[in-house]
C-alpha cells in the first residue's frame, strides 16, 4: 500500500491504543464509547511479541513466528521489550537466551544488536517496529483509516527506553499521540467502566517488567501519586526460574547449552507455569528427555524471591504516596503473570485485601490506551477525563565528589521543569561538563547515566565567578530535555537526552527511508498528509475558540484571524507541505494574543470555581457537617 | 515566583492539603497539554509553560521542606542550601553517629536495625514539623531556618534507608 492512500479526507481517522508488551501485544479502539480489542483473521486479539527473520529477507510476526522459534532460535527475537533502550553490555541483555549479539567495537554506539539469518543485523527498535507494523495492519484491516496511536510503556521505563519506543513507532509509520504509562492506562479502563472515586494501587506484573502505581481518581482526574517498580522483573523470570530447575533435574549445566535446548526448556517452563494456574502439579516434558514433575509448592518456592522484590517496590510507593495499605480502596491487577495463584495470594498478603481482576489482565492496558487515544483525538469526553502522570525516577546532575544533585525528584507531576545553578571549580575554567543522571542513589556510580555534554566557551574567570544555570524539562510523554546557560555571558546549549542507547535522529531518519518503498517521494507525501491533518485540527480549534470567547476579541482581530483561516484552508487543497506550514505559522501569529487572553480566562475560572466551592464548604462547616481532613 | 499565588492558595505552613490538591487539579484541567492538543502552536506553548509553572508550584507547596523554604523566602530569609548559617555542631555530630549506625546495619544486613533507626528519625522529623507549624503561625522566620536544615538531614537519611531496604531485599 502506498502512503498516499492513507490520506483520505472523507474517511474519519480512528485513533488506536497499543499495548506493546513483552510477551504479547494488542491493539484496541473505542467503538460506541466502549473500548474493544481488535482481533486478527483467526479471531485472536493477542499478538505474541515474537519476530522471526528468515534468510530470504522475509519477516514473520506473532503466532507464526512463535511456531518458527524452535527451528530458528537465533533468528527469532522473543521479548524484545527487555532490550529496548539498553546497552550491549547491560547485564540484562546477557541473561539465559539463545541470541547471537554483536559486540560494540570501541568508538561505536553501545546498542544491542542481534545477528539473524543470512547475517542481517537488527536492533531492538527495528524488531519492535515490526510488531507495531503488524498491529497497525491489523487495525487498518478493521478500521480502514488509522488516525494516531497511544502506545503504552511501563511507568518505570527510563528515558532511553521511552525514546526507543517512540522511535519504533515512527519507524512503523505511526503518529504517536502519547506515550502512556501502562498502570495509568489500566486505571483508565477501570475508572471509566466503574466510575468510582478513591485511592487505588495498580499492581502490574507483565512478561518482563513490574510496575506499581498509586493513584487517586477524583472527579474525572486520574492523578498518579507515586510509582515504582523494576524494569527487569516479570513472568519471564518465573519461566527462567523453572527452566533452571528443569535443566538441573535433567542433569544439564545451564551455562553451556545449545540455543535450541534453551528455547525448548524455556517454552516448557512457560507451559508448566500456565498449567499450574489451575493444576496442583504438572509433568514438564522437554522433547527428547525424560519428564520432570513440578508441583505448585515447588513453583511457589522458586518464585518467592521474585514476589518479594515486587513487595519492596510496593512498600516504597505507598510510603512515597504517604499512605498505609488499609487506606486503599482497591488493588487492580494487570499483566498475564497476575493470573499465577501465588501472585494473587502475595498481593492479598501485602495489601490486606483481595485484588480486583474483573477486566482481562491481558487486555486492560490496551483498552485503557484506546480510551486515552479517543480522548486525545477529540472524539471523546475531553472535558471530563484528564490524566496527571509523574516521572518515575529522580533526575539530577553530577556535582563534586561523584555525588548526584537531584534536580527533579521522582513522582513530580509532568510536564515539569526545574532549574539549579552551579559554578566553576577552577580559575580560568572554560568548559563545564554536565552529566545527567537518573535514579535515587546518592552516588553517581549507583545511578543510570543518561547523557554527558560540555558547555564550552565560558570566558576565563576566577573560580566561583561563572554562574551556570541547568534547566531540566520533562514533557507530557515523560521525555527529558536539558538546557545549560552561563548567566554572566548568556552562552546557551540545549540537548534532548536521547543518544545514550546509540540511535540518533539521523539514524532513525535513515531507517525510516529504508523502510519506505520509494524513500524520499513517500516521505514528502507523508509530510503532506501530516501537515494537512495538523492544519485541519488547528482550523477546528480556532473556530471553536472564536465561538466560545468571541467577547475577548479586539477590534479588527476577528477579520485578521478569519483571513488567515481562509488562507490556510486554501493551502490544504494544494500539494506543498511547506506552504501549509507557512500558513499555519501565519494563523498562529494572528491568534497569539487572543489565545493568551483565553488562557488567562481559563485560569481565572479554575481558581474562581474553587473559591465558590470553598465558600460552600465553609457554609457546610457552619452547619456542623464534619469535614474529614487529609493528614 | 510565589508558588502560593500561582496556585491561588493562602501562603501558610499548615495548609489544607485537600484544598491544595483541588487547586492543582482544577488548574491542570485548564492547562494540561492534553487539553490543547489540537490548538495552534503558540497556544500549545503557552499552555505548556503555564502547566509547568503550576506543577512546579505544586511540587514546592506540597512538600513540607520546600513549602517552608518558600515561606521563609517570602519573609526575606536566605534559605537555599549552603547559603545558610552552619548547623549546630552537636546536631551534626549526632547525625554523623546515626549515619554510621545505619552503615553498620547495612553491612550486617540487619533490616530490623535499619527500620528501628528509620523510625527514630521519622519521629524526630514529625516533631520538627510540629515546631515549624507553631513557628510559622507565630510569624517567626530566622529561627526556623535551622529547623528546615534539620528536616533536610532527616529526608536524606530516610532516602538512604529506602535504598538500603531495596538493596537488602534484592
Amino acid at each position: 500500500m502506498t502512503l498516499f492512500e492513507i490520506f483520505d479526507p472523507k474517511a474519519a481517522p480512528r485513533p488506536i491504543g497499543i499495548d506493546l508488551g513483552t510477551t504479547n501485544s494488542l491493539v484496541a479502539y473505542v467503538s460506541n464509547e466502549r473500548p474493544v480489542a481488535i482481533a486478527d483473521c483467526d479471531l485472536e486479539v493477542l499478538v505474541p511479541s515474537v519476530v522471526t527473520y528468515l534468510d530470504r529477507g522475509d519477516v514473520v510476526v506473532g503466532r507464526r513466528a512463535q511456531l518458527l522459534a524452535p527451528e530458528h532460535p537465533r533468528d527469532t527475537i522473543v521479548s524484545v521489550k527487555r532490550f529496548m533502550g539498553r546497552g550491549a553490555d547491560d547485564p540484562e541483555t546477557r541473561r539465559l537466551g539463545p541470541y547471537e549479539f554483536i559486540d560494540a567495537q570501541p568508538g561505536e554506539p553501545n546498542t544491542v544488536r542481534f545477528r539473524v539469518d543470512g547475517g542481517k543485523v537488527v536492533t531492538p527498535v527495528e524488531v519492535s517496529a515490526e510488531i507495531l507494523r503488524a498491529l497497525r495492519q491489523q487495525a487498518e484491516d478493521e478500521l480502514h483509516h488509522v488516525g494516531g496511536a497511544v502506545i503504552t510503556v511501563p511507568a518505570y521505563f527510563d528515558d532511553a527506553q521511552r525514546q526507543a519506543t517512540k522511535d519504533a513507532a515512527r519507524l512503523a509509520g505511526l503518529e504517536v499521540l502519547r506515550l502512556l504509562n501502562e498502570p495509568t492506562a489500566a486505571a483508565l479502563a477501570y475508572g471509566l467502566e466503574k466510575k468510582q472515586n478513591g485511592t487505588f494501587v495498580v499492581y502490574d506484573l507483565g512478561g518482563g517488567t513490574f510496575d506499581v502505581t498509586v493513584l487517586v481518581l477524583d472527579d474525572g482526574v486520574f492523578q498518579v501519586r507515586a510509582t515504582g517498580g523494576d524494569s527487569a522483573l516479570g513472568g519471564d523470570d518465573m519461566d527462567r526460574a523453572i527452566a533452571y530447575e528443569l535443566l538441573a533435574d535433567l542433569g544439564f549445566d545451564a551455562k553451556r547449552q545449545t540455543p535450541r535446548l534453551v528455547r525448548l526448556v524455556l517454552d516448557e517452563a512457560r507451559k508448566a507455569k500456565h498449567a499450574l494456574t489451575t493444576q496442583e502439579q504438572v509433568e514438564a516434558v522437554v522433547p527428547g528427555h525424560r519428564s520432570v514433575t513440578v508441583t505448585r509448592a515447588r513453583f511457589d518456592t522458586v518464585v518467592r524471591h521474585l514476589l518479594e522484590r515486587t513487595g519492596t517496590a510496593c512498600r516504597r510507593a505507598l510510603r512515597d504516596a504517604g499512605l498505609r495499605p488499609e487506606e486503599l480502596d482497591g488493588v487492580i491487577l494487570v499483566g498475564g503473570a497476575t493470573r499465577v495463584p501465588a501472585v494473587r495470594a502475595y498481593v492479598q498478603e501485602l495489601f490486606g485485601k483481595p485484588p480486583l481482576a474483573d477486566i482481562d489482565p491481558d487486555q486492560v492496558v490496551a483498552l485503557g490506551a484506546a480510551v486515552q487515544a479517543d480522548l486525545l483525538a477529540g472524539e471523546g469526553r475531553t472535558d471530563e477525563v484528564l490524566l496527571l502522570d509523574v516521572i518515575p525516577l529522580s533526575l539530577g546532575i553530577e556535582v563534586g565528589g561523584g555525588v548526584v544533585d537531584k534536580i527533579l525528584p521522582r513522582n513530580s507531576t509532568i510536564p515539569c521543569s526545574a532549574k539549579a545553578t552551579y559554578t566553576t571549580q577552577e580559575d580560568r575554567q572554560t568548559g563545564f561538563e554536565v552529566h545527567v543522571l537518573q535514579g535515587e542513589r546518592e552516588m553517581v556510580a549507583d545511578n543510570r547515566s543518561l547523557a554527558r555534554f560540555t558547555l564550552k566557551g565560558i570566558p576565563p574567570m576566577p573560580a566561583g565567578m561563572a554562574r551556570l544555570e541547568i534547566t531540566f524539562q520533562v514533557d507530557a510523554d515523560g521525555l527529558l530535555a536539558v538546557h545549560a546557560k552561563e548567566l554572566t555571558t548568556g552562552l546557551e546549549q540545549t540537548v534532548s537526552v536521547k543518544p545514550s542507547y546509540g540511535l540518533d535522529d539521523g539514524t532513525v531518519e535513515r531507517m525510516l527511508l529504508d523502510a519506505l518503498d520509494h524513500g524520499e517521494a513517500d516521505l514528502v507525501r507523508r509530510r503532506l498528509a501530516e501537515s494537512r491533518v495538523e492544519a485541519g485540527r488547528i482550523l477546528l480549534a480556532t473556530r471553536k475558540g472564536l465561538e466560545a470567547d468571541a467577547d475577548l476579541l479586539e477590534a479588527g482581530e476577528r477579520a485578521a484571524i478569519e483571513q488567515a483561516c481562509v488562507d490556510l484552508d486554501a493551502s490544504v487543497h494544494g500539494e506543498d507541505p511547506a506552504r501549509i506550514q507557512a500558513r499555519i505559522d501565519a494563523l498562529d501569529a494572528a491568534t497569539k494574543a487572543f489565545a493568551g487572553r483565553r488562557m488567562n480566562r481559563a485560569i481565572a475560572r479554575a481558581i474562581e470555581g474553587r473559591r465558590v466551592e470553598m465558600v460552600e464548604k465553609t457554609v457546610e462547616h457552619a452547619k456542623g457537617v464534619e469535614e474529614a481532613h487529609a493528614r | 515566583m510565589n508558588p502560593f499565588a500561582t496556585l491561588g492558595v493562602p501562603a501558610r505552613f499548615d495548609l489544607d492539603l485537600r484544598a491544595l490538591e483541588k487547586a492543582h487539579r482544577e488548574l491542570s484541567r485548564a492547562l494540561h497539554p492534553d487539553r490543547h492538543l489540537g490548538a495552534s502552536p503558540s497556544e500549545r506553548r503557552d499552555a505548556l509553560s503555564r502547566a509547568v509553572e503550576v506543577n512546579e508550584a505544586w511540587r514546592i507547596v506540597r512538600d513540607p521542606i520546600r513549602r517552608a523554604e518558600a515561606l521563609l523566602a517570602l519573609r526575606g530569609a536566605r534559605v537555599s542550601e549552603g547559603a545558610e548559617p552552619k548547623a549546630d555542631p552537636e546536631f551534626l555530630m549526632e547525625m554523623l553517629e546515626l549515619r554510621e549506625a545505619l552503615a553498620e546495619a547495612r553491612q550486617g544486613r540487619d533490616l530490623g536495625a535499619v527500620r528501628t533507626l528509620a523510625r527514630g528519625i521519622e519521629e524526630r522529623s514529625n516533631r520538627v514539623l510540629g515546631e515549624l507549624t507553631a513557628g510559622f503561625a507565630g510569624g517567626e522566620a530566622a529561627s526556623l531556618v535551622a529547623k528546615v536544615g534539620e528536616l533536610r538531614f532527616y529526608r536524606r537519611f530516610l532516602d538512604e534507608v529506602s535504598a538500603i531496604e531495596e538493596e537488602l531485599a534484592a
